[in-house]
């Protein structure tokens, strides 16, 4: 079974340390008996490698290099991403890449800038006296309703969802979209747009696994086999972070 | 009046602090001179005209430099002066002066070196203009506190303008983005920077965060790197690369501190001996023999017998610098590495970085890995999924707890042994607390 993992301008979108998804992704598709090939889609390269991918990731990063690549997508690789998500490609896209792919982006001095108009949902950030909605958070996703998914959030934009049935979770703790309407990030189709940093996929393995399975099922109309994992670490390393949170509160 | 209190108040905190030995002594005492009169900085320099005042800013290597300066202007004869490491905001500049005036708030030193934070260097600039900047570099260090690096050259930037034509600024050239900044300036600034010969690397490695040009956002091409993005780059679009950046002969020197961010550290310090009190470079090297470095910083901690050597690591450009700096004095390839990852405030929340530092070099130089602290084992899922034949699972060892850690590390070792630490902030000095019974030397 070998799929092949698209990981959109690895160069400039990576400031939050969301390459530790592609090695989560790596580590379990070994684990799962995957051949898992990662692939980078940047500047230089053709638009139609998209079509060829079976898994999509992309990352955040600062407003300079996501200028460079909000530049990429509307003029080059857009369009062929569009078709692909709502082709029903598996997908994962952290915070900038998130709003990205919704309506618009409005920055703190009120400029709007475009976006792809995948998701049907705009970003906002309402300027230098608001603060920046930053810290751990945890939330409950459509993945699986009794486990907590937990993660970092830094973003100064409030993201608003048009259909609020289509958050990927509901916030435990922490910010999410917005701060107020508890829900956080997006699941349309079959990818994920959030705002979980940390980076999300090595603490939650079960958002990992997800993302595998439902990739080998597309392509190869497989089930994988559930097994008795090891992910001690992984679920202390979460704790970690959620007895954090139980402390405090 | 109040300004004479403040000083013999906060002389007093300093005395009672340093008898008990209790830490408030480094910005307590400014604390409250501030909080007296606000004005306390700019009165205490109008009366002490006399000084040299040198700030040191950037992300890495702030201390190093700090202490390289002052250690050479002594041995030829300067009196120096500097605030303590940590101690970089308003508080600590204004405790480091009273502690040493008189009790008439005049100093007899000439030369003070003010390590100051990133974050706040403008604020500084408000109180008093300095005779010499240096900005070393500038990584992603702690996004959830100080924001992205664009926001803090911005902020360099506004500071730096504030400043007189007369100040001497030193950048570091073989970072785009200072270099860019510095072309911004309307006085002359000098750069220091490595020769190409003595850079390391042909290509950019992950931890980089300046990566494209500064002028028409192209990704830049760089002949040679030193580590993260600096190293000699140009731009193949527009032509933008960099011009008149000084460098020493530093090839041959035997430093008594290894890895190349010390050679930049060094050649900051030495172009400010050179252009600000006309010292010789050659003299200098020579002079740096004996020099020892700051606590932390490849600091060497003898405990029962064995030695534990400290290497800061407390951002992803810094933790690369430090592997590459253990490999480089690495006697066998048995060795015993502890990492210790916390996120107290002073680390910074947010602990993703990690995934950026690339540890896959180091598996074949250990036996086994001791992971602790807050996140110990979030370092531990870290290591786990690197590909390795390095037997993983089996000689990765996490426990949260120091002192429990420390315990099993002390079995696992034998008289004379060394182990490799590897702490950010906050865990150094905490280590430093139980192998040396104090914060501070």
């Amino acid at each position: 079974m070998k799929i092949y993992l698209g990981w959109f301008y690895p160069e400039f979108m990576s400031t939050y340390g969301d390459r530790g998804n592609i090695y989560a992704l790596s580590y379990w598709a070994k684990i799962l008996g995957i051949n898992l090939q990662v692939v980078t889609i940047s500047l230089k390269d053709p638009k139609e490698m998209i079509f060829k991918m079976d898994i999509l990731f992309m990352g955040g990063a600062q407003d300079k290099q996501q200028e460079i690549v909000n530049q990429d997508l509307k003029n080059n690789k857009g369009e062929y991403l569009k078709k692909a998500i709502e082709n029903g490609i598996v997908g994962l896209f952290v915070c900038g890449a998130y709003q990205f792919l919704g309506r618009y982006y409005k920055t703190a001095c009120g400029t709007k800038i475009p976006g792809l108009s995948i998701f049907d949902l705009y970003t906002e950030n309402p300027g230098e006296n608001f603060p920046r909605l930053v810290g751990d958070i945890g939330i409950k996703t459509k993945i699986n309703k009794s486990e907590i998914v937990v993660g970092f959030e830094n973003h100064g934009g409030r993201t608003y969802l048009k259909d609020k049935n289509l958050a990927f979770g509901k916030v435990i703790f922490g910010f999410g979209n917005n701060g107020l309407d508890k829900t956080e990030g997006i699941f349309y189709k079959n990818t994920i747009g959030t705002y979980l940093h940390g980076p999300l996929l090595p603490k939650n393995p079960i958002i990992t696994r997800f993302l595998l399975e439902k990739a080998i099922d597309r392509k190869y109309k497989r089930k994988i086999k559930r097994k008795n994992f090891d992910e001690e670490w992984e679920k202390r390393a979460k704790e970690a972070v959620i007895e954090k949170y139980i402390e405090i509160n | 009046m109040v300004f004479y209190l403040s000083i013999i108040l906060g002389k007093l905190i300093v005395f009672l602090s340093q008898i008990f030995k209790i830490g408030t002594g480094s910005t307590w005492p400014g604390h409250l001179a501030l909080l007296f009169d606000k004005n306390f900085l700019k009165k205490f320099f109008k009366k002490n005209y006399h000084l040299k005042k040198i700030i040191v800013t950037g992300t890495n290597g702030k201390t190093t430099t700090v202490a390289l300066i002052k250690y050479l202007l002594e041995k030829k004869g300067y009196q120096v002066f500097t605030n303590e490491e940590g101690a970089n905001l308003l508080n600590g500049i204004a405790s480091c002066l009273i502690k040493n005036a008189n009790f008439f708030g005049k100093i007899k030193k000439k030369v003070a070196i003010f390590e100051v934070d990133e974050f706040n260097i403008s604020l500084i600039i408000n109180e008093f203009l300095p005779e010499m900047v240096v900005i070393l570099n500038l990584f992603r260090d702690q996004l959830d506190r100080y924001g992205e690096v664009n926001t803090i050259a911005l902020r360099w930037f506004y500071a730096l303008k504030q400043l007189s034509p007369k100040t001497l600024v030193f950048l570091n050239g073989d970072d785009p983005n200072l270099y860019y900044l510095g072309k911004n300036i309307s006085f002359p600034v000098f750069y220091f920077g490595l020769k190409k010969e003595e850079m390391p690397k042909k290509s950019l490695s992950f931890d980089v965060d300046f990566n494209y040009c500064p002028v028409c956002y192209a990704l830049l091409f760089y002949k040679k790197v030193s580590y993260s993005h600096l190293g000699s780059f140009f731009c193949q679009k527009c032509g933008f690369s960099q011009k008149g950046v000084f460098t020493f002969p530093l090839k041959d020197v035997c430093l008594p501190l290894a890895g190349i961010y010390n050679r930049y550290n060094l050649a900051a310090a030495l172009l400010l001996l050179i252009k600000g009190f006309n010292l010789d470079a050659k003299e200098m090297i020579k002079l740096l023999k004996d020099f020892s470095p700051a606590f932390g910083r490849q600091e060497r901690i003898i405990y029962q017998n064995r030695c534990f050597y400290l290497l800061l690591s407390k951002n992803p450009t810094g933790f690369n610098q430090s592997i590459d700096a253990s490999l480089s004095f690495i006697k066998n390839k048995k060795n015993i590495f502890w990492i210790i990852l916390n996120n107290k405030i002073p680390d910074g929340r947010d602990i993703s970085w990690i995934w950026d530092v690339d540890f896959k070099k180091i598996f074949v130089v250990v036996k086994k890995i001791f992971v602790s602290g807050d996140r110990a084992f979030d370092m531990a899922v870290r290591l786990k999924y690197e590909e390795t034949p390095f037997p993983l699972k089996k000689n990765i060892i996490p426990i949260a707890d120091l002192k429990q850690t420390l315990k099993k590390i002390l079995k696992e070792t034998k008289e004379n042994d060394e182990i490799f630490v590897f702490p950010n902030y906050s865990a150094m000095l905490e280590l430093r607390r139980i192998l040396v019974g104090r914060k501070f030397l």
